[in-house]
């Protein structure tokens, strides 16, 4: 039992020490680093293609290739939750400013003493007037004959640090509840055609699609800038209702309460395989997206539709920048056993030779319409989560907890000395202009 | 030819913060108040002309002036001054602005050479966000370089007075040196910098993840921007813990206030230019 008492003991001087919350940070915030220099997400070969293969091999060990998911940082970030708690329990709740109790006013690094007019009974109501009017919450104590006055400015503020602790708290439920009960995920909706979401079963047809680009040139060249992304759908929704709706970047659209949002645009492809001039049903009523791949019948060979290329140099004959349909072509690539065996750049409505009398047609395009969905039931925890963590840091850096220690003693009639000292919750130097103003305000014959 | 207005602001903005930064690097060793006044002149006019500028560019182009490196470079310039002026005329602290100008005019003119004409807003940037966001986390990257400065400044006094305890020498440069703030004066000076820096990353990553949200379905997809930005916010914050230690105040969080702002430099510019992501608005 005193094992786990003292056990218990050291875990929350750990956790309740700053300067451990600190190290967490500063562990965090690497970690944090290493995702930004790293590229995540990649195929373990890129990595090996970027560094050295000791380096490689430590990337790929250490889930640096992925280090925001990797229990590296999953635990970083509970400790540091941890951590808050400890704190907020141990530091922030019972923080406050000393008891109301005498101090030795000199030995205190912001004190001042001067005398002014006046028995000691008005200096004491003048200091309290001003005082008062300036905000700060007055109240006397006697201590051995000797009457204290303490003044109080923003003690409520003390708080900030727990109100911003709280903010995290909140934005960290609002996210768990996206965890638990929200769900995202893309589909890509060729012109003319009809997805389903499986989540929701909503029925999402694409009517049309456009991209507009301004050809601009600057002082550097010719760029192509895109400058709307247009999607219009014929929604169905659990009321079995089809609407239609207009999609566009910054403007998803509501159905149900899941969102969807505009995020990529391609060219689907229809391809006709044929052997010897004899057509071949492996791609019959198939449209391809830039990425997808097909086996050449018989044999172990793919075939890779790897990009769209709007705009074919009459010239050169090479793909050019403008994105906008012009002359347009397909880059294929040819594949076995996951090595390439050469890339070919086919105009649309031409064919490519693959060998064996194969040949492969590129019919025709139609545009497709990329889409994000996502249900968030925890987007109001985290606005409001946002909102108190704000608040709490504004409190806390702008609203300093203060407490000034007023002694009046009486040096004859008519004739007093005041011995003024203050304290604050994150020291004195922080203080010191105000509380030098202060004095002036208090004493103005100084 | 003509130069455009927009274009004759920004190049009397630079011209004034160059002047302004000679004259207060000269009142810093001298302390000739009319080296101040006309240091303190010039960066305000400076700045007043950059706000004019951005004001101009806007009602000529009707595009947003800060989505791309050079109107938001224009900005952070802008900001670092007007916010050091409200500290060197609250807290009595002139002799530092021929820093703060100096990078104010780097910076500037760093911006310019990523000018490149008025573009079009890509779609994802056609949001009122636009207004919101990127002028918010600007401002923060200006006030945590004005913490930069003071971190430096306070860096700088720090040994330099061990440097003269050690060498016992009570000559003109003690002398000098005396004169500075001191250092506590110093520190407090950096705390309140990242004081306004702090809040303002802060809404400006909360703004961001809700700009997000909006354009692409999520707060937070883990761009290297938005870690970037992560990282940045997590040192100021450890600075802001830090801070509440006694033993820790002043030397070392002076250098966390400068690790601070170097990470600053490369979320604001290395992430833009040299890493591709979500956020590679250059031009």
């Amino acid at each position: 039992m005193t094992l786990l008492r003292e056990a218990y003991a050291e875990f929350v001087r750990t956790f309740g020490n700053v300067l451990f919350a600190v190290s967490l940070f500063v562990v965090w915030g690497l970690l944090t680093l290493v995702g930004v220099v790293v590229d995540q997400g990649q195929d373990p070969s890129q990595y090996f293609q970027s560094y050295a293969a000791p380096v490689a091999r430590a990337i790929l060990r250490l889930n640096f290739d992925n280090v925001y998911h990797s229990p590296w940082y999953v635990g970083i970030v509970a400790l540091i939750l941890l951590s808050l708690a400890v704190c907020t329990f141990k530091r922030v709740i019972p923080a406050r400013l000393p008891p109301l109790r005498p101090v030795s006013v000199e030995k205190m690094p912001l004190h001042a003493t001067f005398e002014t007019q006046g028995d000691a009974a008005t200096v004491r109501r003048r200091l309290a007037d001003l005082l008062t009017a300036r905000g700060w919450r007055m109240r006397d104590r006697v201590f051995g004959g000797i009457e204290w006055s303490f003044a109080d400015k923003d003690e409520w503020a003390r708080r900030g640090v727990l109100v911003a602790h709280a903010g995290f708290v909140i934005i960290a439920a609002g996210t768990t509840l996206y965890w638990a009960r929200g769900f995202s995920g893309e589909m890509a909706v060729v012109k003319g055609t009809t997805a389903q979401v499986e989540r929701t079963g909503a029925l999402v047809r694409l009517d049309d699609f456009a991209y507009k680009i301004a050809p601009i040139m600057t002082k550097s060249g010719m760029v192509y800038q895109p400058i709307d992304y247009v999607s219009n759908v014929t929604v169905t929704g659990s009321d079995g209702v089809p609407k239609q709706m207009t999609v566009r970047v910054n403007h998803p659209i509501d159905v149900d309460g899941t969102l969807y949002y505009q995020s990529s645009y391609g060219f689907a492809m229809r391809f006709a395989l044929s052997r010897y001039g004899r057509p071949d049903t492996a791609l019959a009523g198939r449209t391809l997206l830039e990425g997808d791949s097909f086996e050449i019948p018989g044999t172990s060979q793919s075939v890779v539709y790897e990009r769209f290329a709007p705009t074919i140099d009459k010239q050169s004959g090479m793909p050019t920048a403008d994105p906008r349909v012009n002359n347009p072509a397909v880059v294929l690539s040819l594949t076995q056993g996951g090595s390439s065996l050469g890339e070919a750049l086919v105009p649309v409505g031409g064919s490519v030779d693959l060998g064996n009398g194969w040949r492969l047609t590129a019919q025709n395009y139609a545009l497709y319409s990329g889409f994000q969905y996502r249900r968030d039931p925890g987007v109001p925890l985290v606005g409001i989560g946002a909102f108190v963590l704000l608040a709490g840091l504004i409190v806390s850096f702008y609203f300093l907890p203060a407490r000034l220690y007023l002694r009046v003693t009486e040096l004859g009639p008519g004739r007093c000395e005041v011995g003024a000292a203050a304290t604050t919750v994150k020291g004195y130097d922080v203080f010191e202009s105000e509380f030098r103003g202060l004095m002036v305000a208090l004493n103005p014959v100084t | 030819m003509r130069m455009p207005l927009d274009e004759l602001l920004i190049a009397i903005s630079l011209a004034a913060y160059t002047l302004g930064a000679i004259a207060l690097l000269l009142y810093f060793f001298s302390r000739d108040e009319r080296q101040r006044k006309a240091g303190a002149a010039l960066a305000i006019a400076g700045c007043a002309s950059q706000f004019a500028q951005l004001i101009v560019r806007f009602e000529t182009t009707h595009v947003w002036p800060l989505l791309n490196l050079y109107g938001s470079l224009s900005l952070f310039a802008a900001m670092s001054v007007a916010i050091y002026l409200v500290f060197a005329y609250r807290y009595k602290l002139w002799f530092a602005g021929g820093f703060v100008l100096a990078l104010a005019a780097i910076f500037l003119a760093y911006g310019v050479t990523w000018y490149e004409g008025t573009m079009p807003p890509v779609p994802s940037l056609q949001s009122y966000w636009a207004k919101i966001h990127v002028p918010i986390v600007v401002s923060s990257y200006a006030a945590f370089l004005v913490a930069f400065v003071f971190s430096a400044l306070y860096l700088f006094k720090y040994y330099a007075e061990r440097a003269v305890e050690k060498s016992g020498d009570r000559g003109a440069f003690s002398a000098w040196l005396a004169a500075l703030p001191s250092l506590p004066q110093l520190d407090v000076v950096v705390y309140r910098a990242v004081a306004v820096g702090l809040p303002l990353i802060s809404v400006g990553i909360i703004t961001g993840a809700m700009w997000a949200k909006e354009a692409w379905g999520a707060y937070w997809q883990w761009d290297p921007k938005e870690t970037a930005a992560l990282f940045s916010w997590i040192i100021y914050l450890a600075y802001m813990h830090l801070h509440t230690r006694h033993a820790w105040r002043g030397l070392r969080t002076s250098w966390v206030g400068v690790i601070g702002f170097l990470s600053i430099i490369f979320c604001y510019l290395g992430v833009n230019i040299w890493i591709s992501g979500l956020h590679s608005y250059k031009v």
